[in-house]
């Protein structure tokens, strides 16, 4: 296999968006636009898979001595690369139907692809330098998603999240800088590869890394840089708030878990108030995540919090730096991907066919609209953590995890957090449901009135949902795959 | 996969069952409800077969590795079999009584798929043999049984609703942390493994924690006292098919998962008895005291299935006290279970009856309704005197074997301190067999003695109450009892023979004589006990005379004596969420906050100055000061006579002409003449000091 096949997932959906924007009947023509949009994004998942079979490193070009443009493909980024593809096909096809009542399209779907190129040159990124610049493409190129309907809310969250991702970038960008010293080269390598000079000074890189934790975490939602999150999801349009919330995050989690497991690495972290620090505020984060989504009322920002209460749980697992614990972890990370694009697809097509996005505003739903609502409620089950669906599976393993480390307190405080915020996603997943589909007896039957969406939503969602209970019970490969994965850091 | 595939098919089915009805029943109604009895009579008879296999001495496992990462396995001993038979029988004679009972019902599609779907779960719950697997079927059962609850969407059932989802997730939530614990502790969670597994572990305290949530979650499904509240208000609003299941059959897995706790994690551990003991006796006396009072049919058999809960419940407890002993006690506990899973059927299918009569639960609207009607008065008698712990019906059995077990142990530390608190146990125990006399004989004399106001109207229906399949499950399921009870050697105890071994219990000594002087006397005591509490209780301190000047039931309870209005819902719905909100919002908005504060103070942006008109800034400065104590002074000292000088002018007058006299004198000659002559002074004063 030629091994600059890695390279071509990453170029061509910039390369694609700039034909469609050369290309003037794509303007007028929403239905061919949709349809290139997925045939690009369907060939890009297909080139993608095929790349993931290769494991040569790539370098494009070196910027100075010794610091490269490069990717490397390893299990990880196969991951993470092949869950963004699946969730941006999955959303391209969705919103074709969605998108009818939003303007710009052409715009839209310009950087939708543009940001898939960003997140998968993320994923395959095979040092820091890679890594941090495309980290910061995909601000900018999800920056335009966000402020995509120009309204007054849309733009001051856009300069939310554009501060708080900055920020976070930023202050990842002072660790990358200061590790200079301490790293052999800035490559990812399984374990670390802090040199000699890292143990004389162990309070600054300490500190270098906790840092970074904190910066990347911005983008995972992490507490304290989590406040663009419930800003900036309520406004994007759903498809995109689905990707934002479902992969997006996700590669604030990869970052960190980079920056910990490949570059730092465990041995040299794990005890160190670091570890401490970072496992109090992920379940810091978990525990609030859930309560203020517990107290809100409007659905799209609902879900928001609730994904930074989730992708913290993968961060705890994270933080746990022990097998069982980045197993569960990154099980969390798949399940959660799903699901909450699930979710978010279940609020656009609400929204899409009767407009409502409050809470309150649902009663009946269910009615209305069986299938989506059906797919909502397999999906939030999962995100309770139900068994058999597959979210349960995954904080089993948190919690063993959790229970099998040696962090004093927080080895039994952290299972009982965690059920706690499950508790509270009950609380705020679960009564949408129960009002959607028992509208009490006072509810008009007459009035009632079919809105299923067409297939081209009931779809997408239909299949998520599957995948979400399936993989819960039948989770083997997936998990066997992953303890490759942890084998080889631990 | 491996095993025996029966058993995997006994939890599929149903639940593939459940699908195809839906899919039937968008067709045709009709076919649908054929098709779901069809389902359940596949399931009763596969059941049969495997019972009979079972008891046989044929016990069959299966494993589905994987499934749920950690593997479903899956077993037939001989109490799981028996109790999944009793699951089958119960499910079958409920669904047959449903057709007619869900007639007029709206949403009837939805109704069916759930019922089914918590069959496979129930299920998949009594085969279950490992605590994972039990927690994944239990999970399911918890989720799929709330629709029967909210079915009615009324205020009240969707409330119920509420309460019953929200004990199940709370209580599915520790039971969770409980596996979590004795998982990481025990290292295994098979059934079969946990009692070497748990005696193996020196520091037991988290062993008991584990045991302790374990508790919780199985207790909040049984019933068990202080979580007891959704079973009172769930019962009473679902239809009543699901009432008979929900209280015949679910508080079981509830009881199933307790003596799973009590029997593989702490056997023969008295301490641990002593809880359970402790919660039963509250249990048992608490249910049947509130059913005492209610003047609701239903609820009064909810409150009725709590109490007989407890009952089993002290059964769990003395088996862990008595130790080896404990053959009479673990006897008791399995046969009560049974008797109070069919009794229950009975008498809620008959309340069945009287409401899709009626559409009334209310005693006094109720009362007299079945008169004339045989079939139904006979079914209900049969329950009465099960339940009531009557001599040659079943319900006397078990609760004899579960007295003499208290009794026992009283003779067995007689003359220490214990004693006497075994021997109140066993006053607790007969008392609360008399008010069950109590309560059921209230409920029988109003529904088939008394004469209702508008008897005509009761009367109106005595040909045509229920039709043939209804009746059929009805009485078939009521000729089981009397049944069970005349011929306790030959049915009971094969049952209890069969099933004892999953709770460790040997063999009794000797065979026990249930119709010998000093088992019939506590039975006796009972009812005595019971009939003085109906007619010196009941028929005074509960009924009253209205206008009309006949006697109608009223419910003295007092309204603010509810656990859960009165603690629970202010606890959970409003006080810990608004202090855990507070203490999040604060967190959530810390950085917004900081942020915020920068943006304000320091990075903001740069203010413009007010443009001064007159004079310069010094002048304005000291002029805005003065006029602010002018301006404080004509307010208070100088109210009369205010000065209304502006001193901003004033001070930039007197600049101008300062800086105007300054400028002429700086620019004169003269000036310069005197800056030279200061000059050559300090020179001089330079030289001098120098020199000098």
């Amino acid at each position: 296999m030629n091994e600059s096949m890695i390279l071509i997932p990453v170029l061509l959906p910039i390369v694609a968006a700039l034909v469609m924007l050369a290309i003037k009947p794509f303007r007028k023509n929403r239905n061919g636009l949709n349809l290139y949009v997925i045939g690009v994004t369907t060939l890009v998942t297909a080139l993608t898979v095929f790349a993931c079979f290769s494991s040569e490193r790539v370098k494009v070009f070196e910027i100075f001595s010794g610091i490269d443009i490069a990717f490397k493909i390893d299990d990880l980024s196969r991951l993470f690369a092949v869950l963004t593809v699946a969730m941006w096909l999955s959303s391209s096809i969705f919103q074709k139907e969605y998108l009818k009542h939003e303007k710009d399209e052409v715009r839209y779907h310009f950087f939708f692809l543009c940001s898939l190129s960003a997140l998968l040159g993320i994923c395959f990124s095979s040092n820091l330098i890679t890594m941090y610049l495309f980290y910061e493409m995909m601000t900018l190129m999800t920056f335009p998603l966000v402020i995509h309907s120009l309204s007054k809310e849309s733009i001051v969250a856009a300069m939310k999240y554009i501060f708080y991702s900055m920020g976070g970038a930023f202050l990842a960008l002072v660790g990358v800088f200061y590790l200079n010293r301490f790293v052999d080269s800035y490559e990812f390598v399984a374990g670390g590869q802090l040199n000699a000079a890292a143990a004389d000074s162990k309070s600054l890189v300490l500190f270098v890394v906790f840092c970074m934790i904190i910066g990347f975490g911005s983008k995972a939602g992490m507490f304290p840089l989590h406040g663009w999150l419930p800003v900036a999801h309520p406004v994007a349009p759903a498809p995109a708030s689905a990707l934002m919330s479902g992969n997006v995050t996700k590669m604030g989690v990869l970052a960190v878990i980079r920056v910990i497991y490949y570059v730092v690495g465990v041995n040299f972290l794990t005890g160190t108030w670091v570890q401490y620090a970072f496992l109090s505020i992920a379940l810091l984060t978990v525990v609030m995540g859930s309560m203020m989504a517990y107290k809100e009322q409007i659905l799209k920002k609902r879900l928001a919090y609730s994904s930074i209460s989730q992708v913290s749980y993968v961060l705890f697992g994270v933080a746990l730096m022990n097998p069982i614990g980045l197993l569960g972890g990154l099980m969390h990370v798949v399940y959660h991907s799903i699901v909450k694009n699930t979710l978010f697809m279940s609020a656009g097509a609400i929204i899409y066919k009767t407009g409502k996005t409050k809470v309150k505003e649902l009663l009946g739903i269910g009615k209305e609209m069986p299938i989506v609502m059906w797919c909502y409620t397999i999906a939030s089950l999962t995100l309770i953590g139900i068994p058999p669906t597959s979210a349960f599976l995954s904080k089993w393993y948190l919690a063993e995890g959790a229970l099998n480390s040696s962090t004093g307190v927080i080895r039994y405080l952290g299972p009982v957090l965690l059920i706690v915020s499950a508790l509270l996603t009950a609380g705020y997943l679960f009564t949408i449901t129960v009002n959607g589909f028992f509208p009490g007896k006072d509810y008009d039957y007459k009035a009632l009135e079919k809105r299923e969406p067409n297939a081209l939503m009931t779809v997408p969602l239909l299949t998520l949902a599957t995948a979400a209970l399936l993989f819960g019970m039948f989770p083997t490969a997936l998990m066997d795959f992953l303890k490759q994965i942890t084998t080889t850091l631990f | 996969m491996e095993g025996n595939i029966m058993l995997l098919f006994l939890t599929i089915w149903p639940m593939i069952g459940a699908i195809l009805s839906y899919v039937i029943g968008r067709k045709n109604k009709n076919l649908r409800d054929y098709f779901a009895e069809f389902v359940t009579i596949v399931e009763f008879v596969t059941l049969l077969v495997l019972c009979v296999q079972v008891v046989g001495g044929k016990e069959a496992e299966f494993v589905l590795h994987d499934f749920c990462a950690r593997g479903l396995y899956l077993k037939a001993d001989g109490f799981r079999a028996v109790y999944a038979l009793i699951a089958g029988f119960m499910w079958m004679m409920t669904t047959l009584f449903s057709k007619q009972y869900f007639a007029h019902y709206r949403n009837r599609n939805r109704y069916y798929l759930f019922m089914l779907l918590t069959l496979g779960a129930t299920v998949g719950v009594f085969l279950s043999a490992d605590l994972f697997t039990t927690f994944i079927f239990f999970e399911m059962m918890s989720f799929t049984s709330y629709v029967w609850v909210a079915h009615d969407e009324e205020k009240a059932s969707l409330r119920a609703a509420e309460t019953y989802l929200a004990v199940a997730v709370i209580g599915g939530m520790i039971m969770l942390i409980g596996l979590f614990l004795l998982n990481f502790k025990a290292g295994t969670l098979n059934m079969d493994q946990l009692l070497a597994a748990c005696a193996a572990v020196e520091d037991k305290t988290l062993i008991y924690v584990a045991g302790g949530c374990l508790l919780f979650g199985f207790g909040a499904k049984a019933g068990m006292f202080p979580l007891h509240i959704w079973l009172p208000k769930a019962h009473p609003v679902a239809p009543a098919p699901a009432s008979a299941l929900l209280s015949g059959i679910l508080t079981k897995t509830g009881v199933f998962g307790i003596l799973v706790i009590s029997c593989q994690m702490f056997l023969h551990d008295a301490a641990w008895g002593k809880l359970i003991l402790m919660l039963g006796v509250v249990t048992m006396f608490g249910g049947a005291v509130l059913a005492l009072f209610s003047i609701d049919l239903k609820r009064t058999l909810a409150c009725s299935s709590m109490s007989q809960i407890g009952f089993i419940l002290v059964g769990v407890g003395m088996q862990g006290i008595l130790g080896e002993h404990n053959a009479l006690a673990a006897r008791g506990t399995v046969l009560h279970m049974v008797n109070h899973s069919l009794i229950k059927l009975v008498l809620f299918m008959a309340a069945g009856v009287v409401f899709m009569n009626l559409h009334k639960l209310d005693l006094n609207a109720i009362r007299g309704f079945g008169r004339k009607k045989k079939a139904l008065m006979f079914s209900f008698l049969m329950g009465t005197l099960g339940i009531g712990g009557i001599p040659l019906w079943n319900g006397y059995v078990s609760k004899t074997l579960l007295h003499e077990s208290i009794v026992e142990y009283a003779e067995m530390i007689e003359g220490t301190a214990d004693a006497s608190t075994y021997v109140a146990v066993e006053w607790i125990f007969l008392i609360t067999g008399g008010l069950t006399v109590a309560y059921m004989l209230k409920l029988f004399i109003c529904l088939f003695i008394e004469k209702n106001a508008d008897q005509a109207k009761m009367e109106a229906s005595d040909k045509n109450y229920m039709n043939r399949k209804s009746m059929f499950a009805l009485v078939t399921s009521s000729i089981v009892l009397p049944i069970l009870g005349f011929l306790p050697g030959m049915t009971m105890d094969k049952i209890a023979d069969a099933t004892s071994e999953f709770m460790h219990a040997h063999h009794p000594e000797h065979a026990v004589h249930y119709f010998n002087f000093t088992n019939l006397k506590g039975g006796l005591i009972s009812i005595a006990i019971g009939v003085i509490i109906y007619f010196g209780f009941v028929r005074t301190a509960l009924m009253r005379k209205d206008e009309t000047g006949t006697k109608v039931y009223v419910n003295i309870w007092p309204k603010w004596f509810d656990l859960e209005n009165g603690i629970y819902r202010p606890l959970i719905q409003h006080l810990i969420p608004f202090v855990l909100a507070v203490i999040c919002r604060v967190f959530d908005k810390l950085f917004d906050c900081i942020v915020y504060l920068i943006a304000k103070f320091i990075l903001g942006p740069v203010k413009t100055r007010k443009q001064i008109t007159v004079g310069t800034r010094f002048t304005y400065v000291l002029g805005t000061i003065m006029d602010d104590i002018v301006k404080f002074l004509n307010k208070t000292i100088t109210k009369k006579r205010p000065i209304k000088r502006s001193f901003v002018e004033y001070f930039a007058v007197g600049q101008t002409e300062v800086s105007r006299t300054s400028k002429l004198v700086t620019r004169s000659v003269s000036f310069g003449l005197l800056m030279f002559c200061v000059g050559l002074l300090m020179t001089l004063v330079y030289l001098l000091m120098v020199s000098v």
